[in-house]
């Protein structure tokens, strides 16, 4: 009752504020609440001729194919084991460019390299694997010809496993620096001048100023975008490992995630059943994971909490 | 503060349950009315409306069909759905509009369009599409009874025989192409360096690694033999089918041989595997194929034609002759050579019925219409020479009863079949280039030792295996793959790992349920 | 004093120098090859890979792209209209749905953010999404299925969110409100213009969205006039690697398939374009724009 008062009164005293929200929400609910009711998928045989909720229910059948060939354990790994570098490496490297490029006084140098750091962006991963290979293939690579020349012996980067972990932190960071960077630039632009210029008349120098004012400055910031990643810690960048790695099982062991599994596993397979069991499951992860660290942040200081 | 959390999380996570339950009754409602729809009309239509009009179905009410082809459109495809709905809508009351896939995830929007329940009413299918899989699912509307009555000549027209071959629990889900074709494949090489080098012809496969070896002493710089990363399907099956005589491409590393259908063995883990296993490890060691295969994405076929590399393990008739077409006009001064498997081994099987056709999906609502109209496509020559060859004097001419194309690729809008408009060749009104003389000559030959297929009417259903048949296709692209690129050091240790992960997988299991339905199926057909 | 800062300052801005110097360098390198690969004769790609200049040079890539203009024009015809629309309207339904979400005096601020929120963690997967807008809103070959789904993220709002709070100081709302303004022209007339670099800055993501949307009309758009440029792009360079995977018994012919140097022709004639949005963009990073507002 008390509780109903309350909305309805919020309602009629904030109805300018629900408007404005108003469009949001309708986006959502028809956009992502309605398709919800297909995780019902996850639980059934799919059939052609009845409808969802006529489908005979199968308990967690579905779900059989992700422990089946045993590699559950180590695909869920991987997938949280980059996604955790990519996170931290991606923000460190992005908060750091952003500071060193909003440092920099030459207007037109800054803005011809923040344009040019973003175009690996726009490079479809079906193109960076082609160079890739140019740059790593045995035979006629760029890299073994060099080596050739300085009569030095050839490396086979395709059948070496260890290398790759390295090679695909760095063209995820090489791709997405551009995009995280401008991010934290805007950020950077948000900050009050008047901070430095009490910094400086108290004798501050520039590591300090940057230490005490820009850092904390973009804190929440931080905060907000490893919620979001950590949200999805458990869906892998797939056009990245897929494009890059492709057939070669050779290095599946340090590069194969769930959703390469899952892709290939169903590939030849018609079942909507399983990948939206495998897609629940990264869900459900990501879930638990998220309210948690939310849960903490709370804790620690109300400010930084996404909800 | 957190209460006030959970009672958030409480209260939002009920209004989610509220709207799901909304909305499943909701998609539940339709979803059965949908039903009852689709299935009312076929029952009263075929009853009701007999000796009506001409074809015998009901055309009293307008429709437009949604036609579904893989691959991209020709340019022209506006023009020519215009011509076509204006036939159409005179003789069916119909119009039609043919969507097309792109080749871009092909596979994957396949699957959408079946399971999504949209509307569809004429799809391509064939076996590499999963035909057999598909129907035997309920993918298809059976077709045996509304085919006399809406479609009669087409009925006639296609032979019983054929109609036989792509029943699928007795029933019929597709129509059937009745053009003859070979997609059998075939050694391909540089004819220029082999007679250069005085190399053997490669026939089977000790004259084609001879050939490969050749090669490699003599053209350093050339890879001998052109592969890519898919090395199952490109690699092993083509192999396969030369080093020994299977009845057809088995999934599941299971063997049967063309002479003896009803016996079933394992290729995997055996010692005829090894062997084969030792055969490309030491294809890989001489440096015929490149080390990093598996990350090669080329096509096999430009390879060839660019001069990196120098023979093809096998393909079929007609894309050999494209090759040729292609060097000739890029590099007069090269010559390819072919020579078919079926020469060798024996097995000259044209492709089975099922290889192309059209089906109707079970969403369909216009299933008697959509016959009708497939009927058009494939019977009236109106309709086929339009949608094949395109507008005559515009796209195309016809020189000596050769097909002609008017200009080129890049000014024409569409090109010889540019509607892949394999299913519904006819081959009372097929018009041929001259170039396609090569093809036709090799055909020719095939078809004096032609044998049946015996394989590709077999009808999987994975049902009962799909968790480990989906858990084994990782465990084969991780163990065996690089086994079959010849990239393992041991042969025997590499081996005993496949099929130790593909055991623990549930091969057994696999296999023993395969083989199971494929007796069943050799039983039921008499094949021997 | 003094002096020390400046020294400092001076080492500070040549390792800035260096650092964003290499860095740069790294992002265009790839990008070279790709523009000498595009002028590159297709068979020579093949046979000796790339390099940074053109072993055998060729228009062959640009003229196949170009051998029917008329579909990359009106490829980039309709990518242009969905960009422009689609970011106008989701920044103005983002920009509220920000503002709202950060009003501390809104009351159910967490609820709503979470629930928006939460469709990141959550959903039903491709299928029943596919099935609602082909079968329940039929929108297969419309061009509003370019716009509607792409229109507005989580990630965007609540990104929109933390910048408005950074930007608009409480009491410059509250003040404002005391003068008598409601909440919508509080929203139009301050909190737009003092959140501009957040505005740049979610607008260009949205744009880059839109922009790079392939996937909307691979599922949705059979028309060929509908098609995204993007998807033209994908089309090109991905139709080659799925006809590669199949095998001679499937008897397709490969025909016409873009070519290597075609590939790297079209995603040149992609990215231009949107190189162009960004310095437009830069002008609102600079550094001082909001002192004004929160001294007010």
């Amino acid at each position: 009752m008390l509780k109903k008062n309350g909305l309805l009164k919020e309602l009629v005293t904030n109805r300018i504020l629900f408007l404005m929200l108003l469009p949001a929400l309708i986006f959502f609910l028809i956009n992502s609440y309605v398709p919800m009711v297909g995780v019902y998928y996850a639980f059934t045989r799919f059939d052609f001729n009845t409808s969802l909720f006529n489908s005979q229910f199968v308990g967690l059948d579905n779900f059989k194919f992700l422990w089946q060939s045993g590699v559950l354990a180590r695909l869920t790994l991987n997938t949280i084991g980059y996604n955790i570098v990519f996170i931290l490496l991606g923000n460190v490297l992005a908060i750091a460019l952003a500071i060193l490029l909003s440092e920099l006084r030459l207007q037109w140098f800054k803005k011809l390299t923040q344009s040019i750091m973003f175009l690996p962006y726009f490079v479809s991963f079906v193109i960076l694997s082609v160079i890739v290979y140019n740059i790593f293939n045995y035979e006629s690579g760029f890299l073994n010809s060099t080596l050739k020349s300085f009569g030095m012996e050839s490396v086979d980067v395709y059948n070496t496993p260890w290398v790759w972990i390295f090679l695909i932190i760095i063209f995820y960071l090489w791709k997405n620096i551009g995009y995280s960077m401008v991010i934290y630039l805007a950020s950077i632009t948000g900050i009050s001048e008047e901070y430095y210029e009490a910094a400086k008349i108290d004798g501050a120098n520039i590591f300090q100023r940057i230490w005490y004012i820009t850092v904390p400055m973009l804190k929440t910031t931080f905060v907000m975008l490893l919620l979001f990643a950590l949200g999805s810690i458990m869906k892998g960048q797939f056009d990245l490992f897929y494009q890059l790695i492709g057939n070669n099982g050779v290095l599946y062991n340090t590069t194969d995630i769930l959703d390469t599994y899952v892709y290939r596993s169903l590939k030849v397979t018609f079942d909507i059943g399983m990948s939206t069991a495998a897609g629940l499951y990264q869900s459900l992860f990501g879930f638990v994971l998220i309210m948690t660290v939310n849960y903490i942040i709370k804790k620690i200081n109300d400010e930084y909490a996404l909800f | 503060m957190t209460k006030k959390a959970v009672k958030t999380v409480t209260m939002f996570l009920s209004i989610i349950m509220f709207i799901s339950v909304l909305a499943a009754c909701g998609s539940n409602n339709n979803g059965n009315s949908g039903n009852t729809a689709t299935n009312a009309p076929k029952e009263t239509e075929g009853t009701t409306n007999e000796g009506t009009e001409k074809p015998g179905i009901d055309t009293s009410k307008k429709v437009e069909l949604q036609f579904y082809m893989l691959g991209d459109a020709p340019k022209d495809i506006a023009s020519i759905q215009e011509q076509v709905n204006k036939m159409a809508l005179e003789d069916l009351n119909a119009t039609v509009k043919f969507n097309y896939t792109s080749w871009t995830d092909w596979d994957q929007k396949y699957k959408l369009l079946l399971g999504s329940g949209q509307q569809v009413d004429l799809i391509f299918t064939a076996e590499w599409t999963q035909y057999q899989s598909y129907a035997k699912k309920g993918a298809f509307q059976p077709l045996d009874k509304i085919l006399p009555v809406a479609a009669p000549t087409l009925n006639a027209y296609v032979p019983a025989d054929m109609w036989e071959a792509v029943k699928i629990d007795g029933q019929i889900f597709t129509v059937p192409a009745t053009y003859k074709e070979y997609v059998t494949n075939g050694f391909v090489w540089r004819e220029d360096l082999r007679e250069k080098y005085n190399l053997p012809k490669p026939v089977d496969v000790a004259t084609f690694e001879q050939y490969l070896d050749g090669i490699k002493k003599n053209e350093p710089t050339m890879t001998p033999l052109s592969m890519n990363s898919d090395v199952k399907t490109n690699l092993m099956d083509v192999y396969k089918s030369i080093a020994h005589t299977p009845i057809g491409a088995l999934p599941y590393g299971i063997e049967v041989d063309y002479k003896t259908p009803s016996d079933v063995t394992s290729y995997w883990g055996s010692d005829v595997q090894k062997e084969d296993l030792v055969t490309m490890k030491r294809w890989q060691d001489n440096g015929y194929m490149v080390k990093n295969v598996l990350a090669v994405k080329d096509t096999l076929q430009d390879q060839v034609t660019s001069g990196r590399a120098a023979a093809l393990l096998g393909d079929n008739p007609t894309r050999f002759n494209d090759m040729v077409i292609k060097i000739q006009a890029t590099h007069p001064d090269w010559k390819l050579g072919y020579h078919p498997f079926p020469l060798t081994n024996g097995i000259a099987t044209p492709v089975h019925p099922i290889h192309n056709g059209f089906a109707i999906p079970a969403s369909s609502k216009n299933a008697e219409r959509a016959l009708a109209f497939y009927e058009k496509m494939v019977t009236d020559k109106r309709y086929n020479l339009l949608t094949q060859y395109g507008v005559e004097g515009k796209n195309y001419e016809i020189k000596d009863g050769y097909y002609s194309m008017l200009g080129d690729s890049n000014s024409n809008g569409f090109s010889r079949e540019g509607m892949n408009g394999w299913a519904w060749r006819n081959p009372e009104f097929m018009l041929f280039d001259k170039n396609y003389d090569g093809v036709k000559a090799i055909f020719d030959e095939l078809d004096k030792i032609q044998t049946p297929d015996k394989f590709t009417g077999f009808a999987e259903d994975y049902t009962a295996y799909q968790a480990e048949r989906a858990a084994l296709e990782q465990v084969e692209k991780q163990y065996l793959f690089p086994l079959n690129a010849g990239l393992v050091k041991n042969v025997d240790d590499g081996l005993a790992t496949f099929m130790e992960k593909a055991n623990q997988a549930g091969l057994e299991k696999i296999q023993a349920e395969y083989t199971k339905q494929w007796l069943a199926y050799v039983e039921a057909q008499g094949i021997k | 004093m003094k002096i020390k800062d400046d020294s400092y300052m001076k080492w500070f801005r040549l390792i800035a120098f260096v650092v964003i110097l290499g860095a740069t360098v790294l992002c265009l390198f790839p990008f070279l090859l790709i523009i000498s690969a595009s002028f590159t004769q297709n068979d020579a790609i093949i046979k000796d890979g790339y390099h940074l200049i053109p072993t055998v040079f060729s228009f062959e890539g640009y003229a196949t792209v170009f051998r029917f203009p008329k579909q990359v024009l009106t490829a980039y015809g309709v990518t242009t209209m969905t960009t422009i629309i689609g970011t106008t309207l989701g920044l103005f339904f983002m920009t509220m749905a920000g503002y709202v979400l950060q009003r501390k005096d809104f009351k159910y601020r967490n609820f709503f953010a979470f629930m928006i929120y939460f469709t990141t963690l959550f959903g039903g997967g491709l299928v029943p999404w596919y099935i609602l807008i082909t079968k329940y809103l039929k929108l297969t070959d419309k061009l509003e299925v370019l716009i509607l789904p792409g229109l507005m993220t989580p990630f965007l709002i609540i990104l929109m969110k933390n910048f408005i709070r950074s930007a608009v100081p409480d009491e410059v709302i509250e003040s404002a409100k005391i003068d008598g303004a409601n909440d919508f022209t509080i929203y139009s007339r301050i909190v737009l213009q003092l959140s501009m670099p957040g505005i740049a800055t979610v607008g260009l993501f949205l744009a880059l969205h839109y922009w790079n949307d392939w996937f909307t009309s691979s599922l949705f758009i059979n028309d060929t006039t509908k098609y995204q440029l993007q998807y033209y792009l994908y089309n090109v360079i991905n139709a080659m690697s799925f006809v590669a995977q199949m095998g001679s018994g499937t008897g397709v012919s490969l025909g016409d398939m873009p070519t290597e140097s075609t590939k790297m022709a079209m995603s040149v004639i992609v990215t231009g374009p949107i190189l162009f949005l960004y310095p437009f963009v830069q002008r609102y990073f600079v550094k001082g724009l909001t002192i004004g507002a929160v001294k007010g």
